[in-house]
């Protein structure tokens, strides 16, 4: 090979199967973080005995938890919650992932950036701010409807059901499946609809008929993971639905958890029974997804938007009116309530005061709470992108025999309640002697933001993975670099986009994770977001919303920060 | 994939060929090794790199081979240098080493000066330079070719074909090259393998395989050929002589019998010949040597014609006629089969 140069020599083939070992180890890490929790619930299901007893075992627990009366309406109500939710939201986000990825609407792209924004509130500032329109007696559209109505009384009561469900639609049911249907029907190749119109049929019958369809698997995996995070909500009905005694399953288990004597045993049991509700949900979500093939947009076809004609304004109403309800209100209402001196009361002489924030700001714990907050966060989402890359990694590019497991395991911490996750995760670090000494520091919360986040990130990952074409990381090795090389210099290099959004919405999760944290934070690593649930438990709400506030602004930056560095690290 | 052995030369460029699916790029990952193999061995240089037996396998990176990729895999975070670069870091060359390398090499392509563009901003001839440069920049000993032309237009493909061919012969490096296409193979090709349900069928030169095929398939597969039935109604040694089906039945052709075939008096058979070997007069056939033939329709291609042409007015074939004649749909044609381009294949 006269021509370039003598050949460059390789080192010697070594006989270890290096990445095999890497693999192992990390399903045996990964095992420990989730499955070993996992099962200390269901052993303590059985484990009858008090707290500070020797464990005796039965199954008094189980029994407790199936006598227990509310136990039966609080299967009815997560039921018909999540039922609801999901046929309300449903066709509503597939219409403005339509509207945005495949049509000429006015300003999609900064409509779609408002979704992305709306996910990351927080849904307890999200629940604060909607009360101070909707309280029944002193709910701002309340008390303006009144002076107007015969009744003298507001028509409605953010207390109640449909008060549950409207501000669960806004928290998280719409936005989360706005901005995961979006990008997935932009990159449907146009040929399908191209074809659709060149034989006859108009936008609305294409939409309806091709569009839909050919996303149907999307469409069905984005509707079950809904559905398993709606099982698991929790923030929501504690505030809205204890006062009016509705109960779901999250709020039951709470229930029976901070009582005077707490019952594990009966509240794990019950845990049981959502780990059992959801396995089939993961399996169905693990097959529908199966043998989709990601087809990477390659720049080989191009997507001419539909014209939306004279339907563009009244669509663009529907949009902008969407946006206002989902992020408008929460963060105009929230940031309002700051300022209040009796949070809700509008109607009082001189409502307005600096008062709030003055207190909060000054408080020692804020600084310690917030600096806590951001050691968490920060730390939660380096950690996340490193764990979750790797699993989902190993899960979709490798041969290793046990991808299948590591897969499986990474949505196990969706199956399990968040306070009961965290109960379990304290059990865990109280239980290994090694891991004893983390209790109280912010690396056991790291930990339960890194359990508690998997599923999502872990998927978000794999989705981006199944993208990028697996002949760019062939070329690498073939150009003789190491896995290892591959996985540093083209792989994390390539998924830079993806990761840090994922980094990012590990860190918003984190900031405002309170399901998790609950049972976990001691006073030296309390987060703002336990503060503020403090500030409620103590009834100052002036003060918790100031705290929501600040998360909620913490993760407002954080949004826009993702937003921006997936947009510019987007390459080709 | 099955029962496959097959020996490459140093400095020859060898094909598998065959339609998609047959085999031919899970040949290729394995000896890649992007693929483990279920058994057999694999030895590159003298060196085992993949032996079921012994327990060996050498992963791709240890293997000192390059590869283009059908869809080039150019890394879209890399500038153009960078592409190239990548092998040569690996092997912890210096700085001013790898940028002479690198530049040596895009120089070798026509590629210079286009170091620092980004590697997504390249047409798709350009990539696919940019991707043999990173191939070869390292000096592989053997050189991968998945359909590396599949992606282009038929005239960049024909460019590229030959600039490829130039500069294989110039380094005198070894090619092991994947496709589906014949044309590609047989003018790119020292040898071919024809791969047919993950098993070879034959093995030889270019023009060796065109004009004897061992098996119907490469027949079919490699060239275009035409294909009349018949019955054995003479056996000479060397020579058969057959009486072609149809309803005007006393119609006679001679030609060589397939080495491996042995045909009795009487035994259907198919009479096999390349289109450009058939000789075609206008006007009726009159002598015994000549079949009458009537062009039914006639396809005007710019260098040639594409003519069907019906055979006593039961067999139909595709014949390319010359441009230098007028041609006209219905005219009559006499066909000559000279005997030496004649194969007889049992039915």
């Amino acid at each position: 090979m006269a021509g370039v140069a003598a050949p460059v020599a390789l080192g010697r083939a070594r006989s270890i199967d290096a990445p095999a070992l890497l693999c192992t180890a990390v399903l045996a890490v990964v095992a420990f973080g989730v499955v070993y929790p996992v099962l200390l619930v269901v052993l303590q299901s059985f484990q009858t005995a008090l707290p500070g007893q020797p464990p005796r075992y039965g199954l008094d627990g189980w029994r407790a938890a199936l006598a227990e009366p509310a136990l039966r309406s609080s299967l009815w109500n997560t039921l018909t919650v999540t039922v609801v939710r999901q046929l309300i939201t449903l066709p509503l986000a597939v219409g403005v992932a339509w509207l945005l990825a495949r049509t000429d609407l006015p300003g999609r792209r900064a409509i779609e950036f408002a979704f992305w924004a709306a996910f990351f509130l927080p849904p307890l500032t999200v629940t604060l701010s909607w009360i101070l329109l909707l309280d029944p007696e002193y709910g701002l559209i309340n008390s303006t409807l009144a002076t107007r109505l015969a009744s003298g009384k507001g028509p409605f009561n953010i207390y109640s059901f449909w008060g549950i469900v409207w501000v669960h639609v806004i928290t998280g049911s719409l936005t989360v499946k706005v901005i995961l249907l979006t990008p997935a029907f932009r990159n449907m190749n146009s040929a399908f609809e191209e074809a659709s119109r060149v034989a006859g049929a108009g936008t609305w019958r294409t939409a309806l008929r091709i569009t839909v369809p050919v996303m149907a698997p999307v469409i069905l995996s984005v509707l079950l993971l809904g559905t398993m995070v709606s099982l698991q909500t929790f923030e929501v009905e504690q505030v809205l639905g204890t006062p009016f005694r509705f109960f779901v399953f999250s709020t039951t288990i709470y229930d029976l958890l901070v009582t005077r004597v707490p019952r594990y045993d009966a509240a794990t049991a019950l845990a049981v029974l959502v780990l059992a509700a959801m396995l089939p949900l993961i399996l169905a979500q693990q097959w529908v997804t199966r043998g989709r093939r990601y087809t990477t947009v390659t720049g080989q076809f191009q997507n001419r938007p539909h014209a939306l004609g004279a339907w563009r304004w009244p669509a663009l109403v529907l949009a902008l009116g969407l946006v206002a309800v989902v992020l408008g209100v929460p963060i105009v209402f929230a940031l309002l309530g700051t300022f209040m001196k009796l949070f809700g009361f509008f109607h009082v002489p001189e409502p307005w005061t600096l008062e709030n924030w003055k207190t909060v700001l000054s408080d020692g714990l804020f600084m310690s709470a917030l600096r806590n907050t951001i050691v968490l966060a920060l730390g939660t989402a380096v950690a996340a992108v490193l764990v979750h890359s790797l699993i989902a990694y190993i899960a979709v590019r490798t041969r290793y025999a046990g991808r299948r497991l590591l897969d499986f395991i990474s949505w196990l911490p969706f199956t399990v309640p968040g306070v009961i996750l965290g109960l379990a995760l304290l059990w865990l670090f109280l239980g290994t002697p090694l891991l004893r000494p983390l209790y109280g520091t912010t690396a056991v919360l790291i930990l339960a933001g890194l359990v508690s986040g998997m599923p999502l990130g872990v998927q978000i990952i794999k989705s981006g993975l199944l993208q990028l074409g697996g002949e760019l990381e062939e070329a690498s090795r073939i150009a003789g670099a190491s896995w290892w090389t591959t996985y540093r210099r083209i792989v994390l290099r390539l998924m830079a986009p993806t990761l840090m959004a994922v980094g990012m919405i590990t860190f918003v999760g984190a900031a405002r994770n309170i399901a998790n944290v609950a049972l976990l934070s001691t006073t030296a690593n309390r987060p703002l977001a336990i503060l503020q649930l403090d500030y409620i438990a103590e009834k100052k709400l002036e003060e918790a919303v100031v705290i929501a506030s600040i998360i909620m602004l913490i993760s407002l930056a954080g949004a826009l920060a993702a937003y921006v560095l997936g947009v510019r690290g987007n390459v080709g | 994939m099955d029962r496959a052995s097959l020996e490459i030369g140093r400095g020859e460029v060898f094909t598998l060929l065959g339609p998609s699916g047959c085999g031919k790029t899970t040949t290729l990952r394995l000896v890649a090794g992007l693929e483990r193999p279920d058994a057999g061995e694999i030895t590159l240089r003298g060196r085992v790199v993949a032996s079921v037996p012994r327990r060996v396998f050498v992963p791709p990176n240890r293997r000192n081979l390059g590869m283009v990729f059908q869809s080039y895999a150019i890394w879209p975070h890399m500038t153009v240098f960078d592409n190239v670069a990548y092998p040569l870091s690996l092997r912890g060359l210096g700085r001013t080493t790898i940028r002479e390398r690198v530049g040596r090499v895009l120089d070798l392509v026509g590629l210079a000066g286009t170091e620092s563009r980004a590697a997504t901003l390249l047409s798709g001839g350009q990539m696919q330079r940019l991707a043999l440069c990173r191939a070869l920049v390292y000096e592989p000993d053997l050189l991968l070719l998945d359909e590396p032309f599949s992606n282009l237009d038929a005239k960049l493909r024909e460019q590229m074909r030959l600039e490829l061919r130039l500069l294989q012969r110039r380094l005198g490096i070894t090619v092991l090259f994947v496709t589906h296409d014949q044309i590609e193979a047989l003018s790119l090709s020292d040898r071919i393998a024809v791969m047919h349900r993950g098993r070879v069928e034959q093995t030889g030169p270019p023009r060796s395989l065109y004009e004897a095929p061992a098996s119907a398939f490469v027949r079919d597969f490699v060239g275009s050929t035409v294909i009349l039935k018949g019955r054995v109604s003479a056996l000479e040694p060397g020579r058969v002589g057959v009486t072609l089906d149809g309803p005007l039945g006393a119609r006679a052709l001679a030609g060589r019998s397939v080495a491996s075939a042995a045909l009795q008096n009487g035994a259907a058979v198919h009479v096999a010949i390349r289109p450009e070997d058939i000789g075609v007069q206008e006007g009726r056939a009159d002598g015994a040597g000549a079949l009458p033939g009537v062009i039914d329709t006639l396809l005007f291609v710019g260098d040639r014609y594409e003519a069907r042409v019906t055979i006593d007015g039961a067999q139909r074939i595709i014949l390319l006629l010359a441009r230098g004649r007028e041609w006209k749909e219905g005219q009559a044609v006499a066909l000559t089969f000279p005997p030496e381009a004649v194969s007889v294949w049992p039915a």
